[in-house]
């Protein structure tokens, strides 16, 4: 049992992820415009899955993993802890992909 | 560091037993979001909720909370405002909680515009219980009860807050949780009942046999079956017939809150006036 819903920053990171309640649900994955994160297969996870996030690079500080995920497994720093980047057209394209391959990362082409 | 969500959940009760992917859990956060938002103090706030998966509603929050029987949220929760008139009282009910079960508590507690928040967490069957129809269940959809397809009609829940006499009626999705806070900061600031539909995916218990296998599959249905209200009215009226229009559908001011009329009982008991009449209204039939 978690002791917590959420964890502290781990500090020089745009989002951070609580393993213990992530159910694998893809909706962070999803609703990122920027192609941030993607899944990943897991055997330790209780459903099989685990978010992965591939590009921290990219992301632009929307909040909306944040928001749109059900579970508080997922949080986005604030504006004063981390310089978010810009939203880009690379950016928007690797998410089409990321969507296109069914919401698994990229690394992993057609396995789901 | 991000929004802190531990001070108000109760966290040996993390994580949530809600399955991967369900609404309920967005429209949790954007609840204790809006509590922050109003910066409510924890003990003056109290949650009621039935039974079904909404029902575990109040069992994450770290406020004073009531579990309470099948369909009758509004009742309890009308006896702790009337002792309480003081006290933010917020409702959360699913669909077969509010409008089949419950439906008379729902109708007459919108009927009093006693001041209380219903979220009504519509997520179109009755998922606690594996699928059997609910009064939201579109028309020719499967479910265990119906498994040739769905025949009976269905509710629209705003309608009918509308007509009962809510005086702020609201429909708003799962998809877009910063709307979802401002409807849930708008209605618990409201004096009044305020009448809230969120739409919300079971893609479990509805999707599986409805061709939504995923939770994303289910938001996207969703998506497509709703509509701003703005967008939404300039629609011809055949077009209408398949969209949801989202967003404040009502909002009066004007419309007396019971506990302030049930004052009024209690001063004639306390004899300090001397009875209320037809005259006290202005609505007098």
């Amino acid at each position: 049992m978690a002791a917590s819903a959420m964890i502290e920053y781990p500090g020089n990171v745009p989002v951070w992820v609580n393993r213990d309640n992530c159910k694998a649900c893809d909706i962070c994955v999803a609703v990122c415009p920027a192609g941030v994160l993607g899944m990943r297969y897991d055997s330790t996870s209780t459903l099989g899955a685990m978010i992965s996030v591939n590009n921290p690079e990219a992301c632009i500080g929307c909040n909306d993993c944040e928001l749109n995920c059900p579970d508080f497994a997922i949080y986005v720093a604030e504006k004063s802890q981390f310089k978010f980047a810009k939203l880009t057209d690379e950016a928007k394209a690797r998410q089409e992909k990321i969507v296109a391959n069914n919401y698994m990362s990229l690394d992993l082409q057609g396995v789901k | 560091m991000a929004f802190n969500y531990d001070k108000y959940l109760r966290l040996e009760k993390m994580p949530t037993l809600w399955c991967w992917g369900c609404g309920d859990g967005v429209i949790l956060k954007a609840f204790v979001r809006a509590v922050d938002k109003l910066g409510i103090n924890q003990d003056d706030i109290c949650v009621v909720s039935g039974i079904g998966c909404s029902g575990r509603f109040s069992s994450y929050v770290d406020f004073n909370t009531v579990h309470t029987t099948h369909g009758r949220t509004v009742a309890f929760a009308t006896g702790i405002k009337l002792m309480h008139p003081d006290k933010i009282v917020v409702c959360v009910a699913g669909d077969g909680d509010a409008l089949a079960i419950g439906g008379n508590h729902t109708i007459h507690g919108a009927r009093r515009n006693i001041d209380m928040t219903l979220i009504i967490i519509n997520n179109f069957i009755y998922g606690l219980t594996n699928s059997q129809t609910s009064p939201t269940t579109p028309q020719g959809m499967w479910s265990v009860t119906q498994k040739a397809g769905n025949i009976d009609p269905t509710f629209d829940a705003c309608a009918l807050g509308i007509a009962a006499g809510a005086s702020f009626v609201a429909r708003e999705t799962m998809l877009d949780p910063k709307k979802l806070e401002k409807i849930f900061v708008k209605a618990m600031e409201h004096r009044g009942f305020s009448y809230l539909d969120i739409l919300s995916n079971c893609h479990i218990n509805l999707g599986r046999k409805n061709k939504m296998i995923s939770a994303m599959d289910n938001l996207n249905w969703i998506d497509s079956i709703t509509m701003p209200k703005k967008k939404y009215d300039a629609l011809s009226p055949e077009e209408q017939i398949n969209i949801l229009p989202t967003g404040i559908l009502k909002e009066d001011t004007t419309a007396r809150e019971y506990c302030d009329m049930y004052q009024d009982i209690i001063d004639v008991h306390q004899g300090r006036r001397k009875v209320v009449t037809q005259d006290d209204f202005v609505k007098k039939i």
